[in-house]
């Protein structure tokens, strides 16, 4: 299944469905963002093909739940929220083969080569070493552009452990860069 | 507000200004340096996650299209003969290189796989470093209040002491190489790490530092405080 599809999801869509050419805007629009969302997919699932495989996926449900998308300008989070909830069910339908991290990060990205920047690549490799609990709140806050308090909704949190949550995301990060660690906030959800 | 209320929102969204943090921010030169601090590592934090993602397929797909181009058969032998020599001189780099270079990348291997010992602050105590260092067969002059990670690890066969020391420039991992033997002075940066694999006593000594820290001086420094007891004991 993996990498089975190298055309686009969405103009493959378009031209077998019936009707589809109507659409032709729709289409377009979920193209431009199919960057983003892989982008987004990859940094939660720290897989390039998991990542398209999801991205895949979700934009198969989009495409199908089409009319519940009442504002174009709403795509863009609309198809976040279905690719965070498609990695989430992925992890639930399936315990997936797990891989060393060093083996994804060097053999995906061939940081080195792409990123003389060694910083970057030492924060790029602390990110994807954050636990997911920390890293999901992170990636939708900046990636995604969500606000806390819709990060709360989508993660069914309340907003002050969100905020505990980018905390201590961005604290980790911050020792890792070399800078000392700002002391802790007490208790998720008691600041 | 206070200022454990005022970090908890600078630390998770760096780029908020409300009124109320606001005027905290501006009679609270600590929060204020707090804010400008992470604003920046927020930039980078940034800059990692958009950084666009390499459009290389994987080599399963690369080899699938070539095989589906059919080369001709003139072109796969000056290919084939070009691969033999490509490796020919790859294995004698590789022999040449071997010994410093492989354990230099075994070095930066382990300390990838221990990232949380960047992050300890709190300094081990007597107990933790004589654990660490048991069966190494060194001892060491160093204050404990700078080792904040001091582990004995499983490296090429043999438990070696990890330690991270706090400097003035951060903290510098050191591993105590009993076994590994090296003519001269190693210096290696890979990782975003700068280290550098020094002979010392019987074996030697790795020093590695994030980003560009001096580990010469480190080096030097470690080569003082450790003493090589003899084998055996």
């Amino acid at each position: 299944m993996r990498n089975s599809q190298p055309e686009s999801p969405v103009s493959s869509i378009s031209t077998r469905l019936p009707g589809a050419h109507a659409a032709a805007p729709l289409t377009h629009l979920f193209e431009s963002l199919r960057p983003d969302l892989l982008r987004f997919a990859h940094w939660l699932a720290r897989d390039r093909a998991i990542a398209e495989d999801i991205v895949q996926e979700s934009l198969l449900r989009a495409w199908r739940s089409r009319d519940a998308l009442k504002e174009p300008g709403a795509a863009r989070a609309w198809l976040l929220t279905i690719v965070r909830r498609e990695h989430a069910r992925l992890y639930e339908r399936k315990r997936l083969e797990l891989v060393p991290l060093e083996d994804v990060v060097d053999t995906q990205a061939s940081p080195r080569l792409a990123e003389p920047d060694g910083d970057l690549f030492t924060l790029r490799h602390a990110i994807m070493r954050l636990p997911l609990e920390y890293r999901e709140p992170l990636v939708l806050q900046i990636v995604g552009g969500f606000s806390t308090e819709e990060i709360a909704r989508e993660l069914a949190l309340s907003p002050t452990t969100v905020l505990t949550r980018l905390f201590r995301a961005r604290n980790k990060l911050r020792v890792i860069c070399g800078v000392a660690a700002a002391p802790d906030v007490s208790d998720e959800g008691a600041p | 507000m206070r200022c454990e209320e005022a970090r908890l929102q600078i630390g998770a969204e760096p780029g908020s200004a409300t009124p109320v943090l606001e005027e905290h921010v501006q009679s609270c030169p600590p929060c204020r340096q707090f804010r400008e601090e992470m604003r920046t590592l927020d930039a980078n934090i940034r800059r990692a996650l958009e950084q666009p993602l390499e459009s290389v397929r994987s080599p399963a797909m690369g080899g699938a299209r070539t095989r589906a181009r059919g080369p001709a058969v003139a072109w796969r032998q000056w290919a084939l003969a070009a691969s033999v020599t490509l490796a020919t001189v790859a294995m004698l780099a590789l022999w040449l290189l071997r010994p410093a270079e492989s354990l230099a990348r075994d070095v930066v291997a382990h300390v990838r796989d221990e990232p949380e010992s960047w992050l300890a602050t709190q300094h081990v105590d007597a107990a933790g470093i004589a654990k660490a260092l048991h069966g190494a067969g060194v001892e060491l002059n160093i204050t404990s209040d700078k080792i904040t990670y001091a582990h004995s690890c499983w490296f090429r066969g043999h438990y070696v002491p990890h330690l991270v020391v706090q400097t003035a420039h951060g903290p510098v991992t050191v591993l105590i190489l009993r076994h590994e033997s090296v003519s001269r002075r190693h210096e290696f940066h890979e990782a975003g790490m700068t280290g550098v694999i020094v002979p010392d006593g019987t074996g030697s000594l790795a020093v590695l530092a994030r980003g560009g820290g001096n580990v010469d001086d480190i080096a030097a420094q470690m080569q003082q405080d450790v003493h090589w007891l003899p084998q055996g004991t």
